[in-house]
């Protein structure tokens, strides 16, 4: 057959002396389809040729034995069920038209925006299925209520004119109750609507449902951002010389084959050819860098440190702007007339945020930084004042209820400020809910107040201000750090206010929708676009920070604080904590809790410790062992490389000695076609170039397989690896 | 055309199914979109897994109308003699190198052969060169200069070629392309 096909199409001459080695290489290659087990799907054949391969993997006349068909149909059932799965984790389907239509548009970087929507979305829903299932169905099953507010007030001594409330005000206006959370008081969104019986040894402990709940939903939240940070992240290991893409992997993958609009496709075109320019320059500034001397040097390090430090002023600033407001909207809590004080922290937060990056991006532009040093930076500034005005609303919020930070006479009878908060822990959910409810406002008034009245201007008008003023660019790290942002608030509130993940939920769908608006009809695309790998990278990473600072308040809150001693579940416990130690002596016999006692003594953390740093140190000198074989592997194949072309130029020397007649010098068009080489099944590749040395600049050679005597180049500028088939034949 | 004339047997589905990496769903509609490319009287099912469509009509769809490697995708994918024209099964297999599922292997495989302007196996100096300047167009402010070219080129060919030959292979073309998180996302045609 192989005989056949050579004859056939004449790309191998007839050469009687080497015809059989050609023919063991093919034979060679077929063996090693017909053997090997790989999915048809996956070989880089033409249809025609893969049902060959199939035919010859299962010639017709052998019977497959039922074990064999039973397995095939099996193997063929697990796959289409996995492809179902995959599909299903990948959101259903959700808004497939929509994000594909975004990235025809715009491309893959701004789409991964959206699809970071969507996972968050099913972050949110999954967190929300999970409380109901474990909380609220029992909740509702039992039927449980517990008795009113019944805390002896007489009993503390207040401060000033504080009289401690029996009953939380409301605002004259429903509206306001409602963006307020006053309206939801009494409802299972906030902390202390729940109540619950003393704990027994056999009924459904809703205390510890409730408790666990926000850890396991912050613990799933965690492996599924790590997961899927992880997952295009490093797919194989790295060369061990450094942890950035390469140029060249940068250059092959830089086309997005997703783009269909001519416009879009120029663009893409104009940002490549940036981008490469962009890199060219910082080529050649980092070359002049090294030629700086020592006192250069010095100059720009302290340039570079002056801006962070002025960087790190504004952030400080920010945050104690917050902490004041906060602190203010609280001592003014209850003055009905002004209602704005209300939303004063998260309008400071959202206005320092705001100007912030401003800041950072004209200090920065000041110095000479690179282009790429200069958006990182800007970007980690604003992400480090993002989540530090959060961290500081937090803590501040701590500091009036719970005087964390600050010895007052009000919090040390009960543990908490209990002459301005009955319920302190409702008035924490009040306040991330609040928070919550501005910045979905935020995002809307942005977009139809702002966005639409500019495109809307600068379509109408034309002078000089409009042109330069331009559409609203679709900044996507500015995008996503809001919604991190609103995120990590949500997970904060999981302990307060349960089904802030709900509304959460709400505002993510609607937020979908409104973005895209936005993107489609009122931007236009930054000159800058961003990768969309590396943005997925950056937003994972950036969630996985807002995750762990919500989780430390939690931490803090579950393990050490005391809960109010009038509402919620936790009333008798000094730390909500205590309910799993109680429940542990309840309900484990005694060889449970003395194994439990074991595993959290330092018994079994000491030498798990020892353990895994000797493992951790295992993996680190494996990894330098296999930097070093790569290194001298490498080494060896160009060894071995310029060792074949030294031999194949002295056989051509050897040959050219007076006495061989034969034309079988490696100039000869005839040699080259009849030692042909693979580099990979089934791949018809006439191997390296031309017969000359590696040194000589290969760059002026002419193949000698592309002259017209090469009987493969007739027609087409090369050959094809095809089986032969029915047809042809 | 509605009826059974224009539908695929469940046979074939299931075949083409067990070849590539498309869905039913998806084979159906490359079936509907190829057949509108063939010529009014040819667009029953016989005729149209037999028929060949020419590299004009095919270069028309919107998804590889934009795409400055449209010629050589079509050219690389078609089993004509004179690889002229693509047949059905053809542009099935385009499909499937260029869906969601199919695997990282056989993308950077074709997208070598895509690159191989020249088809000899190896991307050389002017391939590199020839896919440089497709990427960045012909205007005359994005198109780089000479020099600019012949460093980009230098500082590819320094990373990626192992051996030291002054070409790129097959093999260190996957080498590098496996460090790249984008190349997966981005190399992917969905009708």
């Amino acid at each position: 057959m192989l005989h056949q096909w050579s004859a056939q199409s004449g790309q191998t001459p007839r050469e009687p002396g080497h015809l059989p080695e050609s023919e063991d290489l093919w034979e060679q290659e077929m063996e090693w389809l017909r053997a090997s087990r790989e999915p048809l799907r996956s070989l880089p054949y033409a249809m025609m040729d893969k049902r060959l391969i199939r035919k010859m993997r299962e010639p017709e006349g052998m019977q497959m034995t039922r074990w064999q068909c039973w397995q095939q149909k099996q193997q063929t059932m697990g796959q289409r069920l996995g492809e179902v799965a995959r599909r299903l984790a990948w959101g259903f389907g959700l808004w497939k038209g929509a994000l594909y239509e975004i990235g025809g548009l715009f491309g893959s970087g701004i789409r991964s925006y959206f699809t970071f929507l969507r996972f968050l979305l099913l972050l949110n829903l999954l967190t929300v299925l999970l409380t109901a299932s474990f909380v609220l169905v029992p909740l509702a099953w039992l039927h449980t209520q517990g008795p009113g507010p019944t805390l002896n007030f007489t009993a503390l001594q207040c401060p000033g004119s504080h009289q401690a409330q029996t009953y939380i005000p409301r605002f004259h206006n429903q509206l306001w109750n409602v963006l307020t959370g006053r309206a939801f008081n009494n409802t299972y969104l906030f902390y202390g609507a729940y109540w619950a019986g003393p704990e027994s040894s056999s009924a459904y402990s809703i205390r510890l449902a409730y408790l666990l709940c926000p850890l396991a939903c912050l613990l799933l939240c965690f492996c599924g951002i790590l997961r899927r940070m992880m997952k295009g992240f490093l797919r194989r290991p790295g060369l061990g010389q450094d942890y950035g893409v390469p140029l060249s992997a940068k250059v092959f993958s830089s086309w997005d084959f997703c783009i269909h609009l001519r416009d879009a496709a120029t663009i893409k075109k104009h940002e490549i050819s940036n981008e490469f320019k962009v890199y060219l320059e910082e080529c050649r500034r980092r070359q002049q860098v090294q030629q700086d001397t020592p006192t250069q040097r010095a100059c720009r390090l302290l340039s570079y440190l002056r801006v962070n430090l002025l960087n790190a002023c504004l952030v400080a600033g920010g945050i104690s702007a917050i902490f004041w407001a906060t602190k203010y909207s609280q001592d003014n809590k209850e003055e009905s007339l002004f209602v704005v004080l209300q939303y004063l922290p998260p309008g400071v937060i959202s206005l320092v945020n705001f100007l912030g990056p401003l800041l950072f991006m004209f200090l920065v532009q000041l110095e000479s930084y690179p282009p790429s040093i200069e958006v990182n930076l800007i970007l980690i500034w604003c992400v480090v004042l993002k989540l530090a005005s959060l961290g500081m609303f937090s803590f501040s919020l701590g500091q009036t209820m719970l005087c964390i930070g600050r010895n007052k006479t009000s919090c040390e009878t009960y543990g908490y400020n209990a002459c301005d908060y009955q319920c302190w822990e409702n008035s924490v959910g009040e306040e991330l809910y609040k928070l919550i409810i501005f910045n979905f406002l935020l995002t809307v008034a942005f977009a139809f107040l702002v966005t639409l009245p500019r495109r809307l201007l600068v379509e109408r008008f034309s002078g000089r201000f409009w042109t330069w003023l331009g559409r609203e660019e679709f900044l996507v790290p500015k995008n996503v750090l809001d919604i991190v942002a609103g995120q990590t608030v949500t997970w904060m509130g999981l302990f307060y206010c349960p089904l802030l993940p709900l509304f959460q939920s709400i505002f993510l769908f609607l937020t979908f929708y409104i973005k895209k608006y936005t993107l489609l009809r009122n931007c236009r695309t930054p000159p800058r676009l961003f990768r969309a790998s590396s943005s997925t990278f950056f937003f994972q990473l950036v969630l996985l920070l807002g995750l762990l600072l919500a989780a430390v308040p939690l931490g803090f809150v579950v393990s050490s604080t005391h809960s109010s001693w009038d509402c919620g579940l936790f009333t008798n416990y000094s730390a909500p904590w205590q309910v799993v130690q109680e429940l542990v002596a309840l309900r484990l016999p005694l060889s449970g809790q003395r194994a439990l006692q074991y595993l959290s003594s330092h018994a079994f953390g000491l030498p798990l410790l020892w353990l895994l740093s000797h493992i951790l140190t295992v993996c680190i000198a494996q990894s330098q062992a296999n930097a070093r074989a790569i290194h001298v592997l490498r080494k060896q194949l160009v060894w071995q490389v310029q060792e074949k072309w030294r031999l194949v130029e002295e056989l051509s020397r050897l040959l050219q000695e007076p006495g061989s007649s034969e034309s079988l010098i490696p100039d000869s068009p005839r040699f080259r076609a009849s030692h042909p080489r693979f580099s990979g099944p089934g791949f018809w590749s006439p191997g390296s170039p031309g017969p000359e040395s590696p040194a000589r600049d290969p760059s002026t050679r002419t193949p000698p397989w592309l002259s017209s005597s090469y009987p493969g180049s007739r027609d087409s500028p090369g050959p094809r690896f095809r089986f032969p088939s029915g047809t042809e034949l | 055309m509605g009826g059974s004339g224009s539908r695929l047997s469940k046979e074939l589905l299931a075949e083409y199914q067990d070849l590539t990496f498309l869905t039913k769903q998806e084979i159906v509609q490359a079936h509907r979109r190829f057949s509108e490319l063939l010529p009014r009287d040819k667009q029953n099912v016989e005729d149209s897994l037999r028929e060949r469509v020419s590299f004009e009509d095919i270069l028309s769809i919107p998804e590889l109308k934009a795409n400055p490697f449209k010629e050589r995708i079509c050219k690389v994918f078609s089993t004509a003699p004179s690889r002229d024209s693509l047949s059905f099964e053809d542009f099935l297999d385009l499909l499937s190198v260029f869906s969601d599922t199919a695997t990282p292997d056989i993308k950077s495989h074709y997208a070598f052969r895509i690159f191989d302007f020249d088809d000899d196996g190896t991307l050389d100096r002017e391939d590199l060169c020839r896919l440089v300047n497709c990427l960045t167009g012909e205007g005359e402010d994005t198109q780089l200069s000479a020099s600019e070219m012949k460093q980009l080129i230098d500082n590819i060919l320094e990373e990626s070629d192992i051996d030291r030959d002054g070409t790129i292979n097959l093999s260190e073309f996957q080498h590098v392309i496996s460090r790249s998180p984008d190349f997966v996302s981005s190399f992917k045609i969905v009708l």
